[in-house]
């Protein structure tokens, strides 16, 4: 259970440019599900999506994990929590160019210093289940949209995190890669892993297993849905 | 003096390392008045990313100081043929009376910068950084020894005179002068060894009872203390004359010479290690029931403990080696 | 390996791959970093072996000399000088030396004029012996040539060259001729009993300064010169050109930091975005700030093997063409011959500390503030 109370986020704080992105924000989110934060770009979601993740720190609030409270710990250890328990798929993928499908696997476990023989086999394993496995040592750019997409998501399961976050996976993808975007996801659903997505796309939202919908406006909840 | 090539990389180190320390000292001032964990703000944010500046300018000053400290002795053993009467590192040190301070000053802030690289290191173990204001408390009191370090230095090469007739270690560890030298090499070595032995059971006892019991850091930290000080009499009284495999000549600095295979080194290091490491272990068991440390803080110690009692073991045995290997006969 | 290793390994691997893909752009740095250690590293090589040979040649020389002073200047001495002198307890033997120093008109150059004290080395009547830089200087084309030495307008005096010194610790001979004691008198115009000065060799080094005490005491008007005064002016003089060329190199290293800290502040949009990819997917401050050091530490590492190997070549199997004249000395002649190759650690550390520990400095702030992004950044 991830748990958010009054939780308001400020950029620019203190400055003429001053946004409050997120205001007083109550939610919780379950584990072993799947929920989608739904709203117009602007609404706060990604924002929102951030804190959730540990990869910023809120204004004001309080947000605990699993019952452990995380709002106040130092950047430091709200990276290393990070890196172990969530795993991140970014809207434009943010995969780095020039390096090989496999290294770019590989970024995340490389501050926990496990052993390389063993990650790179963990890594070609999501690969092959991904159906990567012969573009391992293809330089990134080669990928085509939907095979970046895949190895995004293996990098982001590389450190075998509970939790598995997506920011609008679908903005860049059409209908067919789009169903295929879900069947990985209810597949990792079926392994246990919790996911959570932004999206403002109606095939996300709609589709068959999601759990939750949350939907977002101007830094508010405007509803939820199960 | 100063149109030296390695006088001037010690000045540039000693100078960045006064830079670095004014800086980190304003910014312990701010940590002090200002660090609030609990405070969510982007200006706390931006205290704790500055915190790893600091780290990181601190591990690298420790390095450029044990560069430096090298260097510092490296040099003035070469720059003993310009003055008339220094034979090795002594004699330029004597040059004038700045010299020893300036050493001094540079082990010390060699020591201090260790120190302060294990209390961040524990800081860094609790979730709530519970060390950081001690850390930083600590921080404002090196502030002024780096500087001192740097003046002393400064002042030292600027009045190195090449017409002063200096004294060199023959003159200086000898028993027939008056001074804490002539009495370190005057105590007999048979005694200075037999309190080698015992400070070095002393710290094998206090190590050992720390390991098995979970306490008494403190007092291997004092044991370690003792050991170091014991350890340095007996490389002026009896460890130096084996070495040079000739009873008078005491001085410390001249085994660190080719001549003698750099043997110094396989002393002093280990020596040196120990030291630290022992001192950092008493300084940390202070700080070992703080509630985020107590799940991390203590294997940190018992582990410099270990390291610790290794460096001085590794000193034991290269004094043993010394003097088995040597010529020279002193007792029997 | 433990894990902090395997980390260290992980971002190692990063930065290596990171720095291939922007070859042009490291090379560049590389090179110019490797050109400030070239400039110091040869000053100090070369300094360092002129000092060593300095040692070398003033090995064999006697432990003392005495110079007669009048009126402040150094005047010829009486033999019997030598006599006195080897009175004193300690002296192992004391000797008169005849030497000089000749302008040769022809060439504008110096030479030393002596007269030697082995035997074997003194050549017949009529004919010197001469150090390899004299027949350089005068353009001999083959051996047995005559040399005509010209003291004053319309003077010539014809020697024969009996042979010519090698060149092997050549920095204070190549300029050197040896004659007789009668052409030496006879050339300079020298009467007899009267020698340039004398030198004294000492049992025991321990005993130079009592020695020199009770000298002066005894012969007051004569000036006592010690080997370890010479030894040490010498020394001075090299340390103090070396330190010269080092100031100046300086001013090298300073614009070179300058450009560093510029490169490392002003990243490319490109370099800035992987960093906050970095961050985004789990690295911490410390994981981009450690990788920034791998990377400054492999960049300084190629930059000082580079430039001290060059200069290592550039001293020892070429001779140090960029800074011999400065390096040297002011005598027209400069000795012709190798440095014997030499590097201590002493002078490593020192090159070490004066060109890495500046570019560290310079790197490290930008390194941090780079490092110190926030990870949603990418989200945003």
């Amino acid at each position: 259970m991830i748990t958010l109370t009054s939780v308001t986020k400020l950029y620019n704080e203190g400055r003429p440019n001053e946004v409050q992105a997120l205001k007083g924000i109550d939610l919780e989110i379950a584990r072993d599900a799947i929920t989608v934060l739904k709203g117009p770009s602007g609404s706060g979601k990604t924002t929102l999506l951030s804190i959730v993740a540990c990869m910023a720190r809120p204004t004001t609030g309080r947000v605990t994990l699993d019952g452990e409270v995380v709002s106040g710990l130092p950047e430091r250890f709200l990276t290393e929590l990070r890196r172990t328990t969530f795993g991140f798929v970014f809207q434009r993928f943010n995969l780095i160019r020039g390096l090989s499908v496999i290294e770019n696997v590989m970024l995340p476990a490389a501050p926990l210093g496990g052993d390389h023989a063993t990650v790179r086999e963990r890594a070609l394993e999501r690969l092959a289940a991904l159906d990567l496995a012969d573009k391992a040592t293809m330089p990134v750019e080669f990928l085509s949209g939907g095979e970046t997409q895949r190895a995004a998501i293996a990098r982001a399961l590389i450190n075998d995190a509970p939790i598995v976050i997506a920011d609008e996976p679908t903005a860049n993808l059409d209908t067919e890669l789009t169903m295929r975007f879900l069947e990985i996801v209810r597949a990792l659903r079926a392994e246990g892993k919790t996911v959570i997505m932004t999206s403002h796309d109606p095939r996300i939202w709609d589709a068959e297993g999601v759990d939750a919908v949350v939907e977002m406006r101007d830094g508010a909840i405007f509803g939820e849905f199960a | 003096m100063i149109f030296q090539t390695p006088i001037m990389a010690l000045l540039l180190v000693a100078g960045l390392a006064s830079l670095t320390a004014l800086w980190s000292g304003g910014f312990a001032v701010q940590v002090l008045r200002r660090w609030n964990l609990a405070d969510m703000s982007r200006a706390q944010l931006q205290r704790e990313r500055a915190t790893e500046l600091v780290s990181t300018l601190f591990a690298a000053v420790m390095l450029a100081e044990l560069a430096a400290l090298l260097l510092f002795v490296f040099n003035a053993d070469r720059m003993a043929s310009l003055f008339v009467g220094a034979m090795c590192a002594v004699g330029t040190l004597n040059v004038n009376g700045y010299g020893f301070p300036a050493l001094y000053l540079k082990i010390g802030v060699f020591f201090a910068a260790v120190l302060w690289l294990m209390l961040d290191r524990a800081d860094r173990m609790g979730r709530d950084y519970p060390l950081t204001r001690v850390k930083y408390g600590v921080l404002l009191a090196i502030v002024p020894l780096v500087l001192a370090d740097a003046g002393t230095e400064l002042a030292y090469f600027l009045n190195m005179h090449t017409d002063v007739i200096t004294s060199c270690c023959s003159k200086l560890f000898t028993p027939a002068n008056a001074g804490l030298a002539n009495e370190m090499a005057s105590i007999g070595p048979g005694a200075s060894l037999w309190l080698l032995g015992g400070a070095g059971v002393f710290v094998a006892a206090t190590g050992g009872f720390a390991l098995w019991r979970g306490r008494g850091f403190g007092l291997y930290a004092l044991a370690s203390v003792l050991m170091f000080a014991l350890a340095l009499t007996a490389v002026v009284s009896v460890i130096s004359p084996y070495i040079y495999e000739y009873p008078n000549h005491h001085c410390p600095f001249c085994i660190l010479k080719p001549e003698y295979n750099y043997y110094g080194y396989a002393l002093y290091i280990p020596l040196f290690l120990g030291t630290g490491l022992g001192v950092g272990a008493g300084m940390l068991s202070l700080f070992r029931s703080r509630e985020s440390l107590a799940e991390k803080l203590p294997a940190m110690i018992r582990r410099q403990v270990i390291w610790s009692m290794a460096g001085f073991a590794g000193f034991g045995l290269a004094t043993l080696y010394a003097i088995a290997s040597s010529n020279l006969i002193i007792f029997g | 390996m433990t894990p902090w290793l395997r980390r260290q390994r992980a971002l190692a691997d990063y930065t290596l791959a990171s720095l291939a893909r922007r070859k042009g752009k490291n090379i560049a740095l590389v090179a110019v970093y490797a050109i400030v250690v070239f400039v110091l590293a040869s000053a100090m090589f070369f300094a360092a072996s002129l000092r060593l040979e300095t040692s070398a040649v003033l090995r064999d020389a006697p432990e003392v000399t005495v110079q007669k002073i009048t009126m402040g200047r150094q005047d010829l001495i009486d033999g019997a000088v030598a006599d006195e002198i080897g009175k004193i307890r300690g002296v192992t033997s004391a000797k008169p030396r005849l030497w000089g120093y000749y302008y040769d008109r022809i060439v504008g150059a110096n030479y030393t004029v002596m007269v030697p004290d082995d035997p074997e080395m003194i050549p017949e009547p009529g004919s010197v012996i001469v150090g390899e830089g004299i027949p350089r200087a005068r353009g001999f084309k083959w051996s047995g040539a005559p040399l005509f030495l010209s003291r004053y307008e319309g003077d010539l005096k014809r020697f024969n060259v009996a042979r010519a010194f090698e060149s092997d610790s050549a920095l204070m001979t190549s300029d050197l001729m040896l004659m007789n004691e009668t052409d030496f008198r006879d050339f300079f115009e020298i009467p007899a009993g009267l020698y340039t000065d004398v030198v004294a060799t000492v049992r025991n080094p321990n005993e130079v300064a009592t020695i020199v005490e009770k000298g002066s005491n005894a012969l007051p008007q004569m000036r006592f010169v010690t080997r370890s005064d010479i030894e040490r002016t010498y020394q001075k003089l090299f340390d103090w050109r070396e330190g010269l060329l080092a100031a100046l190199a300086a001013a090298g290293i300073l614009a070179f930091v300058i450009f560093a800290a510029e490169k490392a502040s002003g990243l490319s949009a490109e370099e800035m975005r992987e960093i906050g990819i970095l961050k985004a997917v789990g690295w911490d401050t410390r994981d981009v700030i450690a990788m920034k050091l791998w990377e400054g530490g492999l960049v300084s590492l190629g930059a000082f093997l580079l430039g001290t190997v060059t200069a290592f070549a550039h001293v020892f199997f070429f001779g140090a063409p960029l800074f011999a004249p400065i390096l040297k000395g002011w005598a027209v002649i400069y000795p012709d011959f190798a440095l014997a190759p030499h590097v201590d650690g002493l002078e490593l550390l020192t090159l070490a500390l004066l060109t890495i520990v500046p570019y560290i400095a310079a790197t490290l702030v930008p390194i941090w503030r780079v490092a110190s992004g926030d990870p949603d950044a990418v989200m945003r």
